[in-house]
């Protein structure tokens, strides 16, 4: 894989992450527990697809392709799934807010490190970017972790909460898998360090976090899947995409 | 320091010399009361209103452009939170009892939110017509709202509702501009939302208002219905689109639209949740309030069930 394509899937998988997670955070705007969660989720949502915007902005200029609006609503929403490179956790569609609640603590903590990782990008607009999601995120964990905090104290509410880990958790080395060319991507600095180095330190954090072991539950991940995650779609893809694609699908001529 | 007056006399004498009521006052009961329900009916319907769009907000077609309506949600989200909390100064409820009440269908809230958006275009018509009548509205009470903690957070509200509009009136212009698929799916639109909007203004004031006499309200209903009317006949028409009133006509005389006899048979119906999506909208927020019941215990007492 050459040094850009190796780059462009790196950024691609990190953009696709990004749209999903961010797709799943705002479909609570409105059935959060209470209103300040209403705003507090969607708002989380809003700054994880700013942030695929961006990305797939970059993947878009690596193309040698203007990143318009309507360029990065292609990319966005235009590929066959096998082109999608979104690992399962995000892909994963739950109407129970413990589960939405636990991904999003576990997706921020696994962010704040990916984001480290390229703020000092040889990719110059990445590390601008990632200067910026970086102040964001500070702000998604803290509001996690101010969640959790209280709801793991409550006996009923951390019983719903450790059932969640434990629905979550399987799904948690997908979120860590490389990309194909990540290493090409590292080699060339376009980021720090390996996705995959994430998983250890992600876990342990998890443990602490949660005060449970979840290293038992990490396997149970269709384990077939092997290497192949980011590149083979979860069921909930396909539905959560065509949902996704409902209104431009409706006239692939309009434009919106 | 609080206030309090001798009489009603006194009272509404205060009110009509331009004074404003400040929560801790000792207003006549009546007022507080009418104040109350003015300002829980509206909070009621950003929220209801939020309901509406949320259905569509995952299929927004665009990134960028899912980010404008969501925080255009968001924004009607947050107008509902401060008006609960104003409403909930006036000690007549809590938050609490204000959710519960609209999500057992025990409150009301305005009627095209017992309506439901079955198309895209449904999603920009409501921005485009619902959002404009909310804001002509909203405009009237503000500008003489005797009630001053309401009057603080519409000057917020009526900005925030003045970029919701123009993001409809902006889509509603791609689609005017846009392929024969789009154009007629605006129209099928403008056909479903057209007269609840209007009825949204609600029928003709009754001459003993009490809203307009203690300046709750500022203008009458006919009196702001129809400065709507004459605001989007014309400019639905310069698009393209046919205004869905078949006893529409152009008073000459007059210089102005009339939209001819309203039936406001719709209109009752909402009032009493028998819209046409009242009971599936009132039933899924119920739903929901229920299953997070547990995050709101745990939080409030530590002791989540």
């Amino acid at each position: 894989m050459s040094e850009q394509g190796a780059i462009r899937e790196f950024l691609l998988a990190f953009a696709d992450d990004e749209h999903l997670m961010g797709q799943q955070h705002t479909e609570w705007i409105g059935v959060a527990p209470f209103l300040e969660e209403d705003l507090a989720f969607s708002s989380i949502g809003q700054d994880e697809l700013g942030h695929a915007a961006m990305l797939y902005e970059l993947v878009l200029e690596l193309d040698g392709i203007e990143p318009t609006d309507t360029a990065v609503d292609l990319l966005a929403f235009g590929r066959p799934s096998h082109a999608y490179r979104c690992c399962h956790l995000v892909e994963y569609v739950t109407e129970d807010w413990a589960e939405a609640l636990v991904r999003h603590w576990i997706y921020d903590a696994f962010e704040e490190k990916r984001w480290h990782l390229v703020a000092g990008s040889s990719v110059p607009k990445l590390a601008a970017i990632a200067g910026k999601a970086l102040q964001e995120e500070a702000f998604h964990r803290r509001h996690a972790d101010a969640l959790l905090d209280k709801l793991l104290e409550a006996p009923q509410a951390r019983k719903r909460i450790l059932d969640a880990l434990e629905a979550v958790a399987p799904m948690v080395p997908g979120l860590c898998e490389a990309a194909a060319g990540e290493a090409r991507a590292v080699a060339e600095g376009a980021t720090a360090g390996a996705t995959a180095d994430l998983l250890e330190p992600l876990v342990r954090a998890i443990d602490e976090r949660f005060g449970r072991s979840t290293a038992a539950g990490l396997t149970a991940d269709d384990p077939a899947d092997g290497q192949a995650r980011r590149t083979r779609r979860s069921g909930s893809f396909e539905p959560l995409m065509a949902r996704m694609r409902e209104v431009l699908d409706f006239d692939p001529e309009a434009v919106w | 320091m609080a206030r309090s007056w001798a009489t009603m006399e006194d009272f509404e004498a205060f009110l009509d010399g331009g004074g404003l009521v400040e929560a801790d006052d000792a207003m006549p009961d009546a007022y507080r009361q009418a104040v109350f329900a003015f300002i829980e009916m509206h909070a009621n319907s950003e929220l209801m209103g939020a309901l509406t769009e949320r259905d569509w907000i995952p299929k927004t077609p665009g990134l960028r452009h899912k980010m404008a309506v969501l925080a255009k949600t968001q924004d009607e989200i947050g107008h509902g939170h401060l008006l609960y909390m104003v409403a909930a100064d006036l000690g007549v409820k809590t938050r609490t009892q204000m959710l519960e009440d609209l999500f057992a269908g025990r409150s009301r809230f305005h009627n095209v939110f017992h309506y439901r958006a079955v198309t895209w275009g449904d999603q920009v018509a409501i921005a485009f017509l619902v959002d404009a009548a909310a804001l002509i509205s909203q405009q009237a009470v503000f500008k003489n709202c005797s009630y001053g903690p309401y009057k603080r957070i519409l000057r917020r509200i009526i900005a925030e509702e003045g970029f919701h509009m123009r993001l409809g009136e902006d889509r509603m212009m791609r689609i005017a501009e846009g392929t024969a698929r789009q154009r007629q799916m605006f129209q099928e639109s403008l056909d479903r939302w057209f007269w609840p909007a209007l009825q949204l203004f609600g029928p003709d004031s009754k001459p003993d208002d009490m809203l307009l006499r203690w300046h709750i309200k500022s203008e009458r209903n006919e009196a702001l219905r129809d400065r709507w009317v004459q605001r989007f006949v014309p400019m639905l028409q310069g698009y393209g689109f046919t205004v869905p009133a078949p006893g529409l006509r152009w008073d000459d005389e007059a210089r102005r639209w009339d939209v001819g006899p309203i039936d406001w048979a719709p209109l009752r119906r909402t009032l009493a949740q028998g819209g046409p999506d009242s009971a599936r909208r009132i039933g899924e927020a119920a739903d929901n309030w229920r299953r997070t019941a547990w995050v709101r215990t745990a939080l409030s007492d530590g002791n989540g069930s």
